[in-house]
């Protein structure tokens, strides 16, 4: 009889100790995300002028997306993988607190889904088709988003018409040359730039 | 051979107290408002397949095995339900931005052609969700036709 009570005492404490190990670590995920915010406000006092600094989130935003794209282009799962961690995380930071009401409507309507699409893009590391499905809406996302903030550099919109089974698709890239993030090397240089953004 | 023994009883102890520890079980018997039928047209084609594959992660209503009151396999289930629900939930599909709807209407179309869902461990468990090509077909005709029709409610 003591044995088993000794028994069940040990699987508990092993239990409890389980759990008390997770709490642990989620309260540290959680002081490391406090600590991001809390070095994002710090930028923020110092930048002078308000509106640079929404500008200048948007710009990470974008610069993250133009990473994922030419990880796709290089037909690379893995770095589209952190490009879509990253993106995910420079959505989460981005400071809204400058936004009219009305932009930032708008912001959290993009935000919510692009969010989504970047972290399925970050849990899919070796499914780089699948991952490219959800790059296709993402790049619907930032269209928009700089459609109505702005991207502070020129940008060009690109269309790939044999993408997603003939419907085509398009993506927003940095360079004037066509380097295609939809099927990279097997099909580099396909599409046409359909608008340029500045 | 005693300690076999006695390891044996106590992992059986454990076994029985936790049939007692019961996740909260996902069933509403009340229609939803924002469920997909009150904001798109659902042919029936679509609502049996919805019914058979689909619903029992993605909507606030699942029909459970048996084997989901044995734990742990009852907390995995509902471990499974809370994220599906998360990921895409059809009886709130109307609370959704119209981006987000047009969204999920467009990764039902690529799950459907890259075959990612049902999940295959829930196949192997439900003999309806083993969809034939013409069942997907059905699936990704309609989603597609809401997507060019632009997610344009129909009430």
């Amino acid at each position: 009889m003591k044995k088993i009570i000794s028994g069940l005492l040990i699987a508990a404490t092993v239990l409890a100790a389980c759990n008390s190990n997770k709490s642990a670590e989620s309260q540290n995920s959680r002081n490391n995300t406090q600590a991001i915010s809390q070095t994002d406000n710090v930028t923020l006092t110092t930048s002078s002028v308000k509106d640079t600094k929404n500008t200048v989130s948007i710009k990470e935003i974008v610069s993250t997306y133009l990473q994922l794209k030419n990880a796709f282009t290089n037909d690379n799962t893995t770095e589209a993988a952190k490009a879509g961690t990253a993106l995910e995380a420079t959505f989460k930071n981005f400071d809204k607190t400058w936004l009219t009401t009305a932009q930032k409507n708008t912001f959290v309507d993009i935000e919510d889904d692009a969010r989504e699409h970047s972290e399925h893009i970050g849990t899919n590391d070796g499914n780089i088709e699948h991952q490219r499905e959800h790059f296709e809406m993402l790049s619907k996302d930032i269209y928009d988003l700089i459609k109505t903030f702005g991207g502070e550099q020129v940008l060009y919109k690109d269309f790939c018409p044999m993408y997603n089974n003939g419907k085509g698709a398009f993506w927003l890239s940095e360079t004037k040359e066509i380097q295609n993030p939809y099927f990279g090397k097997e099909m580099l240089n396909c599409g046409t730039i359909t608008e340029e953004l500045k | 051979m005693k300690l076999v023994r006695y390891i044996l009883l106590a992992l059986g102890i454990i076994f029985v107290a936790i049939q007692f520890i019961r996740s909260e079980r996902n069933k509403n018997e009340k229609p939803s408002p924002t469920d997909i039928a009150k904001v798109f047209t659902v042919p029936d084609s679509v609502t049996v397949i919805l019914k058979n594959a689909c619903y029992d992660c993605h909507s606030n209503n699942t029909s459970y095995p048996w084997y989901s009151h044995v734990q742990p396999i009852g907390w995995f289930l509902t471990k499974h339900i809370t994220q599906g629900k998360d990921e895409l939930n059809f009886s709130e599909f109307g609370s959704y931005s119209t981006r987000r709807q047009l969204s999920k209407l467009d990764e039902i179309e690529d799950v459907m052609n890259d075959d990612i869902m049902p999940l295959p461990s829930y196949r192997l468990l439900h003999k309806k969700a083993r969809l034939s090509q013409k069942e997907k077909t059905v699936l990704i005709n309609w989603a597609g036709n809401l997507i060019d029709a632009g997610g344009i409610q129909v009430q």
